[in-house]
């Protein structure tokens, strides 16, 4: 119900567009209505690439322009029919994503723009040098439409339609689907998304593969559109810009933007050319370039989420009177702190020994050995700079121990990268929250599920389950932009849990929250130690710890000062005076 | 009323056929204007050969309208309609679908400069049975068997085979002896790299010429110094230097004068009309490219000395490039096919241009008004164009040349 549900739109669009096309007999306004879908397909590739994973590509010409050329040549030098040519050419599109892919992902931000950028400018030099500066699609007279040449122009543009109408379906699918909701995840927090369980490199590669397929087949019927194809028309710097131009125009990261970007964009900037640019030669550019960028000013995400958020803000009203947010929290309150019987000690889940590790000359954590016995709550306790962050570091994988082990039932785990460490059981939530803004607290959840989930729908049912663990059942389907702090760390409680952990490591999970909201944080905490879960807590407030926790750890300057029952660690000299300092530790002795 | 009206008319018909001949009869039944089309770049960085195009065909339309228009039409004047194909190859070809589109009444056009943007114009005027003139000079226009595509300069291939034994004869007539070695620099864009194919694969041998230095660049060419360092040590009879951008010309004659190659020690020569463009002197001096020469299609030669005062004062353009002349040249052609034709029809307009026997050609060098089966005009020409004091002018051929040519002697 759902598929159909969202197959409707881009189906009433295409055909909405298809009648249109049909009843334009001007030839020109046919090119221009072949041109949207090109643009628009090309735009939904970068889009699939640069706008769910955020690393922005400048070079998808590369793609572009390896279609447009394997259509190009296959004809001329194989008599290859382009009905044939564009599969190919997607083909070639795809490996090349994957040459690219797999050096350039080492790098990130703005380093990988400016890599990606230089691949196209490489390529059209390679082209050039090959002695393919002017290559033009040989005329076939005898058998026009066995070689996608059509009398009437409006079979381009039927065509172009159906790559976009294909493109877009295949765009949803992903968006709802595990593929998906790991690009974003990728694009919110990389380090994040590696702790969920989400193996970034594989997926960012399918990405790119993917982009680069269809960037190809668009660039190979865009040869058969032009006719003439030469490096600068399909591996120039502007083919580059006109992705990014369409897609940040309408809107990055949906499926929507590049479609209304180059719906706009394409016909204004013609119709600028015509009646502009025959009146003032060079004027239609000036016009074009001011109206992006006013558009950029007004609506940095693109013209759909202004006009999402716009619609929004309208009919919000309505739902926030039947939930207020009290009765929301009050949901949430359900839980109560209770006294919990302190756990009898089980098995080991999680032996670190003798972890160091040292930036430069700074020994962040040394020699630092413990053990996580079953359903047990340690506090990892300690001031500002003792290396308790940096312990979790290495715990769940962003960092290489420099010596230690860290075994996980047994098994040395010391070294791996986070989302293997994140499949053997380990679940982590961060002292700076990284919710998806713009997504909903249950798709929120569902980024976290994958790692055990098999289908989409047992990810859902497991984050659906996340959600009720932490009390958030009821404010399910709000977008995580509209909650308050407390609300947003349960959230990435609840995301963190949704991958099913043995063992959850917590990072400052009551930083920022008022007294009253730390103990609902808290009583939701102890449930999951009921239910079975091994947590260690990363915490500043003592008073909200004592309660919690079975067991404490002290470091300082990275080493362990001591480790035992609450009651005896807070009353130990030592404690006190890292926290305190000398004096203090005096007094706390009296 | 409506007898007297016939009466009257049919009274003024007679009168008028007394006073000005038939001539009135036939204007009362064709068009007063026929459209023709000049489709240039006249945005983005070709504007400037747009712009000299474009003053070609006005001063054509103009002369040829003040002289009584197109006769078989009833004097009907000729409109000229100015379409910018802008600077990329989608950009030509929208621009050409918008003329065949919005333009039903064309008859015949021209451009559009870059043989790219002439490739994808012709691609859909083909389509639209629309005649175009190009003065592009690209051997894979006329290579794809259209049929409504006139090419009115020598293909590149032609100008070189032309070219080089003509620049030879130069040589040896003016210094007494023949080249035997030669170093090419050359940029790799289409025209460039087919005549370079030409001159490798035929002239070079049958002209007895030895390549001691062949380097290419992809414009813009960032520094000469590894190129011209070369040629220095090969110190060869002739250097071809063949740039296509403005920039690209000034930087490599630069070195080359700094290298003390300069004022005729390497006598050199290019094979496009870049380097004799009158922007070159506002970025190198006049002593820089005198005696540099250049094999062009076309060129403001003997014969067209009204026209280049008209120019200069009218455009304060400094001397006439192939893009002024030639544009020139395809509007009395376009003239010439439409009296042929005797309607103010495309197909026939091309149809007029297929068969067109018009003898000797005065706006562009050698061959007749007469076009192969291909579209190639016969008998197409080059003409040699040598700075000399600070101006480019033709040397050659003898009957079109406006100064003798010099050939520098090594010092």
């Amino acid at each position: 119900m759902l598929r159909m549900r969202s197959l409707l739109p881009p189906l009433l669009f295409t055909l909405a567009y298809a009648l249109v096309s049909l009843g334009v007999t001007n030839s020109y306004y046919q090119l221009i209505l072949t041109l949207v879908p090109v643009w628009a397909v090309f735009g939904l590739s970068w889009n699939l690439l640069s706008g769910y994973t955020g690393l922005i590509s400048f070079g998808h010409a590369a793609f572009f322009g390896i279609g447009a050329y394997a259509t190009a040549l296959g004809q001329i030098y194989f008599d290859i029919s382009p009905w044939l040519l564009i599969p190919v050419a997607a083909m070639l599109g795809g490996v090349a994503g994957l040459l690219i892919g797999f050096p350039t992902f080492r790098l990130q931000g703005h380093y990988f723009a400016l890599a990606m950028l230089a691949y196209p400018l490489a390529i059209l030099y390679v082209f050039e040098w090959l002695g393919f500066q002017e290559v033009t699609l040989p005329i076939k007279r005898d058998a026009p439409v066995a070689y996608m040449q059509f009398a009437d122009p409006r079979f381009y543009t039927l065509l172009g339609l159906a790559i976009m109408l294909a493109t877009i379906v295949l765009t949803q699918v992903i968006e709802r689907s595990r593929f998906g909701m790991a690009l974003l995840a990728i694009k919110q927090n990389e380090a994040a998304a590696e702790a969920a369980g989400i193996n970034t490199l594989a997926w960012k590669l399918r990405a790119i593969t993917l982009s680069g397929a269809i960037a190809a087949a668009i660039g190979g019927f865009y040869a058969q559109v032009l006719l003439v194809v030469t490096p600068q028309s399909v591996f120039g710097m502007l083919v580059s810009a006109q992705a990014l131009t369409v897609a940040m125009f309408g809107g990055v990261g949906t499926v929507w933007g590049p479609v209304i970007g180059s719906v706009i964009l394409i016909p204004l900037a013609e119709i600028l050319h015509a009646e502009a640019g025959a009146r003032i030669p060079g004027i239609q550019g000036v016009i074009f370039g001011i109206a992006i960028v006013c558009v950029i000013l007004m609506a940095p995400e693109g013209l759909f989420w202004k006009l999402r958020d716009l619609l929004r803000k309208r009919s919000a009203p309505k739902p926030t009177v039947d939930v207020t947010p009290e009765a929301a929290a009050a949901n949430i309150t359900a839980l109560k702190p209770v006294a919990r019987q302190r756990a009898a000690k089980g098995d080991v889940m999680l032996e670190v020994k003798n972890l160091s590790r040292s930036f430069g000359g700074l020994k962040a954590v040394q020699d630092v050995s413990f053990k996580l016995h079953k359903n047990e709550i340690l506090g990892i306790i300690g001031p500002n700079g003792a290396g308790k962050t940096t312990l979790f570091n290495l715990l769940n994988g962003f960092l290489k121990p420099s010596q230690g082990e860290v075994l996980i039932d047994g098994r040395d785990m010391s070294g791996q990268r986070p989302h293997v460490i994140c499949e053997a059981g380990v679940g982590r939530t961060f002292q700076v929250m990284r919710p998806f803004l713009r997504m909903s607290i249950l798709d929120n959840v569902v980024v976290g599920a994958y790692v055990r989930a098999r289908t989409d729908d047992q990810a859902r049912k497991f984050a659906a389950d996340a959600v009720a663990r932490v009390g958030l059942s009821a404010v399910a389907d709000r977008v995580a932009g509209e909650l308050s702090t407390k609300e947003l760390r349960l959230m990435e409680l609840a995301r963190a849990i949704a991958g099913q952990p043995r063992i959850l490591l917590l990072d400052e999970t009551l930083a920022g929250l008022g007294h009253g909201e730390a103990d609902e944080v808290v009583a939701v905490i102890q449930q999951l130690a009921r239910d079975g879960m091994t947590i260690a807590i990363i915490e500043h407030t003592m008073q909200a710890m004592v309660r919690l926790v079975d067991r404490f750890l002290v470091l300082d300057h990275g080493a362990v000062i001591t480790e035992g029952l609450p009651e005896v660690v807070t009353r130990d000299s030592r404690v006190v005076e890292a926290y305190l300092g000398k004096k203090w530790a005096g007094h706390a002795a009296n | 009323m409506n007898e007297t009206s016939k009466g009257l008319s049919r009274r003024t018909v007679l009168s008028g056929a007394a006073a000005v001949g038939l001539a009135g009869v036939a204007r009362a039944q064709t068009p007063a204007e026929v459209k023709v089309g000049l489709i240039v770049p006249l945005s983005g960085i070709y504007t400037r050969p747009g712009q000299v195009m474009k003053m070609g065909a006005e001063m054509g339309i103009e002369h040829i309208n003040a002289q009584g228009g197109i006769k078989a039409l009833g004097g009907a004047k000729l409109k000229l309609v100015v379409i910018d194909c802008g600077d990329t190859t989608e950009k030509a070809k929208n621009a050409a679908q918008r003329m065949v589109a919005q333009e039903p009444d064309l008859v015949a056009a021209t451009g559009a400069y870059l043989s790219s943007f002439t490739l994808a114009v012709t691609e859909v005027t083909e389509r639209a049975e629309l005649p175009v003139l190009t003065l592009s000079y690209s051997d894979l226009l006329t290579d794809r068997g259209f049929k409504y595509i006139f090419q009115t300069a020598a293909t590149a291939s032609r100008q070189s085979e032309l070219g080089l034994p003509t620049l030879m004869k130069l040589a040896e007539n003016a210094s007494g002896k023949r080249p035997k070695t030669v170093a090419m620099l050359m940029d790799n864009t289409a025209t460039s790299v087919a005549t370079a194919k030409a001159l490798k694969d035929k002239l070079f041998a049958q002209e007895g010429l030895q390549l001691v230095v062949e380097e290419v660049w992809t414009p813009p060419l960032s520094d000469a110094t590894p190129l011209i360092q070369k040629v220095r040590s090969a110190k060869p009879d002739l250097l071809l230097f063949m740039p296509n951008a403005v920039s690209d010309a000034k930087l490599g004659l630069e070195k080359i004068s700094e290298f003390g190659l300069g004022q005729g020690k390497i006598p050199t020569v290019s094979f496009s009309i870049t380097i004799a463009e009158p922007d070159m002197l506002q970025s190198v001096s006049p002593e820089t490219v005198q005696g540099i020469m250049t094999i062009v299609a076309n060129w403001g030669s003997k014969g067209h000395e009204a026209l280049i005062a008209e120019l200069k004062a009218k455009y304060k353009e400094p001397w006439m490039t192939q893009n002024v002349i030639s544009t020139y040249g395809d509007m009395w052609l376009m003239k010439e096919a439409l009296e042929k034709a005797g309607k103010a029809d495309r197909n026939a307009v091309a149809q007029a241009f297929r068969t067109m026997d018009a003898g000797p050609s005065k706006y562009y060098p050698g061959g007749q008004l007469k076009f192969d089966e291909k579209g190639r005009r016969v008998g197409a020409g080059v003409v040699i164009v040598q700075w000399q004091s600070g101006v480019p002018v033709t040397v050659y051929p003898p009957e079109l040349a406006q100064a003798q040519p010099f050939w520098p002697k090594k010092s």
